[in-house]
């Protein structure tokens, strides 16, 4: 059979495709924001040398590193409500953002933790000699350096996140990837309909690239000669 | 003023301060010199605990501590009786010149905005920065980074500025400039504790000298006295090195 690549059908699914987008950024940014925050706090209890804790973040980091998105997603959504009957109430949507939050913390805690250690410690020594406190430093000081110099590490993190709501589909969350799929299956259009995907997905990082460069451009400013 | 009693410091086996005991009068320029390694920038340190000292007294102005029983507040409150110019400047980078001078009486003081700034621009003024208000530090010279860095110690209003080698990071051709304004600052009756190796700058500046080593002040004197009719065996070697390499 000769293969022919039917455009048309191509773009129009686009539309539909494109109305499951909100559910894929939604499970990318609120895995993002949670992610971020404990990043954030993994970060500082690394710094802080607090025992016990120390050890227990960095065994943490080193597990959520090590397992594939798809074990881990299986193990929330499949696995604990067999220990815990409670979580058997969880939706899909909330494992799949739950997983993907605890892994990319791992991975934002090391960009964050070398960030935060990008900015030399004289300027926190300034602070202090000028009697502010040491948390008044932090945030004054410290944390916006730091943050622009997580900036690009933290960017790509976010647009593997995005690539990776694409799993949420194993969980039976019927996403951006889901749909393609079932559109694929009916239509038995599998170049089309994939294509089609793919280039939602390059259109989105495309997007999110602009804006990532914006933000970079404006938080450039101070550091220019 | 300042008095410091018996005033130690280790890292690890190596002491560092060995019961230095200090005592500066309101309005004193007071120089340190001394061979690399001798103490001079722990010392500096230890008075605004960016080291904490081992044992000893500090006594700045109004506040009276006990290193060894110091609670968090004393550390705070000593803290901010003193104001520090850093040998490489530790501005703060996401800050602009003026932003520099205002963040501690913003943050700290909790000064209301525009007069943090009347302040800032007026210190910046006397610094000779003028025109350089918004400029962020990335953009200054070393000669106007290390100006900026000694508005923002002045904003404080602190009872004694503690300087660490403040031209030592700096190109030749800013170094003077620098050490004309901390001249000027000096002339205004603001008591300084300069650590320096520019020996004629202490000479000029200081109207008195403590020559260090091994964690012990050796010797301290007028600055005439120090620089012309050293007593000390140390300082007159100290000395005659500095002029050999010259
Ligand atoms: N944070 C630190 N940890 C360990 N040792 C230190 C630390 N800071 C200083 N020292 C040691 O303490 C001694 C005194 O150092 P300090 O910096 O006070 O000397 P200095 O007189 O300022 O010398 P220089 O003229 O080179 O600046 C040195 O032997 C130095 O190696
Ligand atoms: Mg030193």
């Amino acid at each position: 059979m000769e293969f022919k690549l039917d455009f048309g059908y191509l773009v129009e699914i686009i539309p539909e495709l494109l109305s499951f987008i909100p559910l894929t950024l939604f499970l990318a940014v609120i895995s993002m924001i949670f992610a971020i925050i404990g990043g954030l706090i993994l970060a500082l209890i690394i710094r802080s040398n607090i025992p016990v804790l120390k050890q227990l973040a960095t065994i943490y980091i080193s597990f959520f590193r090590a397992i594939p998105t798809l074990v881990q997603l299986f193990l929330i959504y499949y696995g604990l409500p067999q220990i815990f009957p409670a979580f058997t109430a969880m939706t899909a949507i909330t494992a799949a953002i739950v997983g993907l939050s605890l892994k990319q913390a791992a991975f934002l805690a090391e960009i964050f933790r070398a960030a935060l250690n990008s900015v030399d410690k004289g300027q926190v020594e300034a602070c202090l000699s000028v009697g502010m406190t040491r948390a008044q430093a932090f945030r004054r000081i410290v944390l916006p350096q730091a943050t622009r110099n997580a900036i690009p590490a933290t960017s790509n993190v976010f647009i593997g996140l995005i690539k990776e709501t694409s799993l949420a589909f194993t969980l039976g969350v019927v996403e951006l990837f889901a749909q393609g799929k079932i559109l694929a299956a009916s239509s038995l259009k599998f170049f089309e309909t994939y294509l089609a995907l793919a280039l939602l997905y390059w259109f989105l990082i495309i997007i999110f690239t602009l804006i990532q460069q914006t933000l970079e451009k404006r938080m450039e400013k101070p550091y220019i000669s | 003023m300042i008095t410091v009693t018996n005033l130690k410091k280790r890292f690890g086996e190596n002491i560092v301060l060995n019961g230095v005991d200090l005592h500066v009068n309101r309005g004193d320029v007071l120089a340190i010199i001394g061979p690399s390694g001798s103490g001079k920038s722990t010392l500096l340190r230890c008075l605004n605990l960016l080291e904490m000292p081992d044992e000893g007294i500090i006594e700045i102005g109004d506040t009276k501590v006990d290193v060894t029983k110091m609670s968090r507040k004393e550390t705070h409150l000593l803290r901010q009786e003193t104001a520090m110019v850093f040998q490489n400047y530790n501005l703060f980078k996401n800050k602009t010149a003026l932003q520099n001078v205002t963040e501690s009486l913003i943050v700290a003081k909790k000064m209301d905005k525009q007069e943090a700034e009347r302040i800032g621009k007026e210190l910046l003024i006397k610094v000779g920065l003028e025109d350089k208000f918004h400029q962020y530090p990335a953009t200054l010279s070393g000669g106007q980074q290390q100006r900026v860095g000694i508005a923002r110690a002045l904003a404080v209003n602190p009872h004694a500025i503690l300087f660490d080698e403040p031209t030592s990071a700096l190109d030749p051709e800013w170094v003077s400039e620098v050490l004309q304004v901390i001249k000027n600052i000096a002339q205004q009756k603001t008591t300084m504790i300069i650590v320096t190796h520019e020996m004629k700058f202490a000479e000029e500046v200081a109207n008195r000298v403590i020559f260090m080593a091994d964690g012990n002040i050796v010797e301290e004197n007028e600055p005439k006295e120090i620089f012309h009719n050293p007593k000390n065996p140390r300082t007159k070697q100290f000395l005659k090195t500095l002029e050999r390499d010259e």
